[in-house]
């Protein structure tokens, strides 16, 4: 990497650690600590995204030379990074949503003065984003995992940041637990290497798989699958997900859906496409398993829910299973010898991560302006929000068409590349495992849909018709520094929905390096105004064209009244009523009521319950109270994670005889190990 | 004297003393009265003192005249001196019961003694004067272990720390000709003269909390 990108680099990283320390020190002064937390954050996360991008679109990343931060001072341990494409991407993703979310936390820290210390949750901000960078550009399994952990530890602190309520306590401990489970699994599969390979750099690492004996490959493989797949969130290791998003305070649960989840993502493609070699086939099969059934059952879980943020976490599930699909189908295809077709769902499964971060974060912010202003996450009690929270409203619905993959923001075209991948790798075997392309194909498109119902929801009964309840009434519109961390991300999901043939680009070095092949000069035509497929049986569109199209069609109903309904007069008049004595909120739609019609297709699944309890005094007919209860089984909880946690339980009460409390048995303990062990050497 | 009959005197002097730290070390796992196993251990400790000023003085190395000295004020003047202040202070002068009867600890002891003298055996050519004395040492460290576990009261269990820290010492004046480096040995010493004070504050302590100074009955404490 030539000088400009790393310095903007290492200005950036020095610009978290000030913020870390300018917070803290200013904490006294919670608007001071509030300015030079999150503005530091700003600062540094827009340096990183001008570093990474640059270094990407120049190309210097295929350059770049790893470097040690400082020097060691822990035997075995080196600081070292070194910012390749793959990590320059993931950099450019967290530096983007650092740079938003921060001036979005420069409005939203405001709801916690005098009620929370603001300059710990600023300075604990900066170290989730210095962690999280440092977890993409670490070249060192030891640094990497260390950086891993202080992100673990401080996703954990800011989760648990409104610790008062209990929710929160035992989410953010749900959170703690399965974030372990998970370290564990990556450190014994960095062990695993370390043995083959001899060394902690990650240029040791580099193809290694090939040198390996296949069974301990496979064990390799699929601790990272499990240690990351618990980060990522994907099914059935995602149940922290749903609870820890929606207790953390918003700009928290952004950035853990749009960056912290996707560390997961950068640990599976650095492991399944730098480090492990050619893939055997089932490990793209299972990736690609995976993926389709956790696309499908967040995008169910969430029609389900109407806690807005739970909601936006089940998506993160659904996503982060569209995201897996791509990389599936990558190794697949690495398998059989497609490298062509490897790179595009590579790009595809990346360019998805890019557009998630994005509007995903997006809709969190959105979330936490409303929350905000109601105070409430329940969206049985919103409503009406549209007028009184006109921008947060216009950005939430660019969020939600972009995330329902609807032409022209960035959703549809990464979902598109997706299924040019999947359409395409039918041909590329004549087995019959080529079956799960159209069929994951095919689940992908009911997922779409699904979605863009669930956001029909989420957006009608969030915003739209008359408020459900008093604060959604009195609510008013977020300070403008949220607007204006909302705005740079919507900007962000247009110009990425727009321009995609640009952000190709910043492909080539990545895909260069991982699959060995350029494809941004194949995927663009027409001077880059069209999107193509690839290949022979690739599909071409072009966002910007359906865009202009759509344009040059909005004169045509003007057109329309000028020639035929000039004449006609205008009334205005309150909306009909049906002769009632006006309208009411109790007549609304409500959520619960709206995902009925899919709760009872998909009943099998959901297990739905309901209790109707109802008092009348001479007739049934006319009651005097109504109780109505209705519940959704959540199928993992009770079916795995329930059995499992009463059998730790005993377990530990089990082992709990050896902890007598009796120095005697203690001092027996020692001495038989040190027996033994004496007795061993001999 | 010509110098091959000194080191072979030195030599056999060690060898004695050692054995006879090892008697020692099985007289106190025989013995119920506190005082005398105080004084037992002063025993001990004089004759590791005299062990080290021995090898002080054939190898001509001042600095191990420093650890025999100060084994000398610490484990045979100062520390007994403590101890027996202690037992004065807290009126027990008996260990009630040991949790294995005498005969069978002594045997306890004889299997750990020769599993002492088995593990020594591959290093016993580094030894540069006395024979077995690692073995010796080994054994003291095993036997103190197990007296520890042994017994009940707070008190004697510092006592067969002491004695661990003793075999601790012969081994490291016995194997290594100079010792080791006296930064080390200090830094032991101060260890182990850290930890009686602190244990003995804790002895005091537990008897006012429990009446009692019996260390199998802190597993009350656990909830």
């Amino acid at each position: 990497m030539n000088a400009f990108p790393a310095t903007l680099l290492i200005f950036a990283l020095g610009a978290y650690v000030a913020g870390i320390a300018g917070a803290l020190l200013f904490q006294r002064a919670e608007r001071l600590a509030n300015g030079i937390g999150f503005g530091l954050a700003a600062v540094g996360g827009f340096c990183g995204v001008l570093a990474c991008a640059s270094a990407l679109a120049t190309g210097a990343v295929t350059a770049s030379q790893s470097f040690e931060l400082f020097p060691s001072l822990i035997p075995f341990v080196r600081f070292s990074i070194h910012a390749d494409a793959l990590g320059c991407f993931f950099g450019m993703i967290v530096s983007l949503l650092g740079w938003a979310l921060s001036i979005y936390s420069l409005g939203y820290a405001r709801g916690y003065y005098g009620r929370k210390n603001v300059g710990v949750f600023g300075a604990g901000f900066n170290l989730l984003l210095l962690a999280t960078t440092l977890v993409f550009l670490a070249d060192h399994a030891l640094f990497f995992l260390i950086a891993w952990e202080i992100m673990a530890l401080t996703a954990y602190s800011l989760v648990s940041f409104e610790h008062e309520q209990e929710e929160t306590r035992n989410a953010g401990v749900l959170f703690f637990v399965m974030s372990h489970l998970g370290t564990g699994c990556l450190i014994l599969g960095f062990l695993l290497l370390f043995q083959a390979s001899g060394s902690y750099g990650f240029d040791s690492f580099h193809a290694l798989g090939n040198t390996l004996p296949a069974g301990r490959r496979n064990v390799v493989f699929l601790l990272f699958l499990i240690g990351f797949g618990v980060k990522a969130g994907m099914v059935p290791l995602h149940i922290w997900l749903p609870a820890a998003h929606p207790v953390a305070p918003s700009n928290v649960s952004a950035l853990m859906s749009g960056v912290i989840v996707k560390t997961g993502i950068y640990g599976l493609t650095r492991v399944g496409f730098d480090f492990l070699g050619t893939p055997p086939n089932w490990w793209g099969v299972t990736v690609l398993t995976i993926g389709t059934i956790s696309a499908v059952l967040g995008v169910l879980y969430a029609l389900m829910e109407h806690d807005l943020k739970r909601l936006l976490a089940y998506h993160s599930i659904e996503n982060i299973g569209i995201i897996l699909m791509g990389l599936g189908a990558a190794l697949m295809f690495r398998h059989s010898g497609h490298p062509v077709l490897a790179s595009l769902a590579l790009i595809a499964g990346l360019y998805h991560t890019l557009n998630h971060a994005v509007f995903k974060a997006l809709l969190f912010l959105g979330a936490g302006a409303v929350l905000h202003a109601t105070h409430t996450r329940n969206m049985e009690d919103m409503g009406g929000l549209a007028k009184r929270m006109r921008w947060t409203a216009l950005f939430f619905l660019v969020g939600a068409v972009a995330i329902s993959a609807l032409p022209p923001l960035n959703g549809f075209v990464s979902e598109w590349l997706t299924y040019q991948s999947l359409l395409q790798g039918f041909g590329t075997t004549t087995r019959l495992i080529r079956l799960m392309f159209p069929l994951s194909g095919a689940m992908l498109a009911l997922t779409g849909a699904l979605a863009a119902a669930c956001f029909v929801k989420a957006f009608g009964i969030t915003f739209l018709a008359q408020p459900r309840s008093n604060p959604a009434r009195h609510a008013h519109e977020a300070p403008f520094p949220m607007l204006l961390g909302q705005g740079i991300l919507t900007a962000a999901c247009v110009f990425l929905g727009l321009f995609p043939t640009l952000f190709l680009k910043l492909f080539d070095p990545l895909t260069q390096q991982l699959t060995g092949q350029q494809l941004s000069q194949q995927l663009t035509t027409a001077n880059g105004l069209v999107l193509s497929g690839g290949g022979a049986q690739g599909g071409t569109v072009s966002t910007l064209g359906i865009t202009l199209m759509l344009l040059c069609l909005l004169p045509v109903p003007l057109g329309l009244w000028l020639l035929f309904a000039r004449r006609s007069r205008t009334r205005i008049a309150p909306t009909w009523d049906c002769g009632l004595r006006g309208l009411t909120p109790q007549m609304e739609y409500t959520a619960t009521g709206f995902s009925k019609p899919l709760r009872m297709i998909f009943k099998a699944l959901f297990r739905p319950r309901r209790e109707v309890q109802r008092e009348y005094d001479f007739s049934p007919y006319f009651a005097t109270t109504l109780r109505f209860e209705s519940h959704v089984e959540e199928v993992f909880q009770t079916r795995i994670y329930r059995p499992l946690r009463w059998l730790v339980l005993r377990a530990s009460r089990r082992t709990r005889a050896l902890q007598a409390g009796s120095i005697q048995a203690y001092l027996i303990y020692i001495f038989v190990t040190l027996l033994a062990l004496l007795l061993f050497a001999l | 004297m010509n110098p091959s009959a000194a080191t072979e005197i030195s030599s056999q002097a060690i060898t004695l003393m050692a054995t006879l730290m090892l008697l020692v070390q099985l007289l106190m796992t025989a013995q119920r009265m506190l005082l005398t196993s105080i004084r037992l251990f002063a025993i001990q400790s004089l004759l590791l003192a005299g062990i080290a000023a021995l090898v002080a003085y054939h190898h001509n190395a001042s600095h191990v005249y420093v650890v025999a000295g100060l084994t000398l004020i610490g484990k045979v003047i100062f520390l007994p001196w403590l101890l027996n202040r202690l037992v004065h202070r807290i009126q027990i002068h008996q260990e009630i019961e040991p949790l294995l009867n005498a005969p069978t600890s002594m045997l306890i002891c004889g299997g750990l003694t020769l599993l002492g003298y088995v593990l020594a055996r591959p290093f016993t050519s580094m030894e540069r004067l006395g024979n077995n004395t690692l073995g010796i040492a080994l054994t003291l460290l095993l036997t103190g272990f197990f007296l520890m576990i042994n017994r009940r009261k707070a008190l004697t269990q510092v006592l067969a720390l002491l004695t661990v820290e003793n075999g601790v010492m012969l081994a490291a004046v016995a194997l290594t000709s100079y010792g080791m480096p006296l930064v080390v040995e200090l830094g032991i010493f101060f260890d182990v003269l850290v930890a009686v004070m602190v244990l003995g504050i804790l002895v005091y302590r537990i008897r006012e909390s429990f009446a009692s100074m019996d260390t199998s009955k802190l597993n009350q404490l656990k909830g």
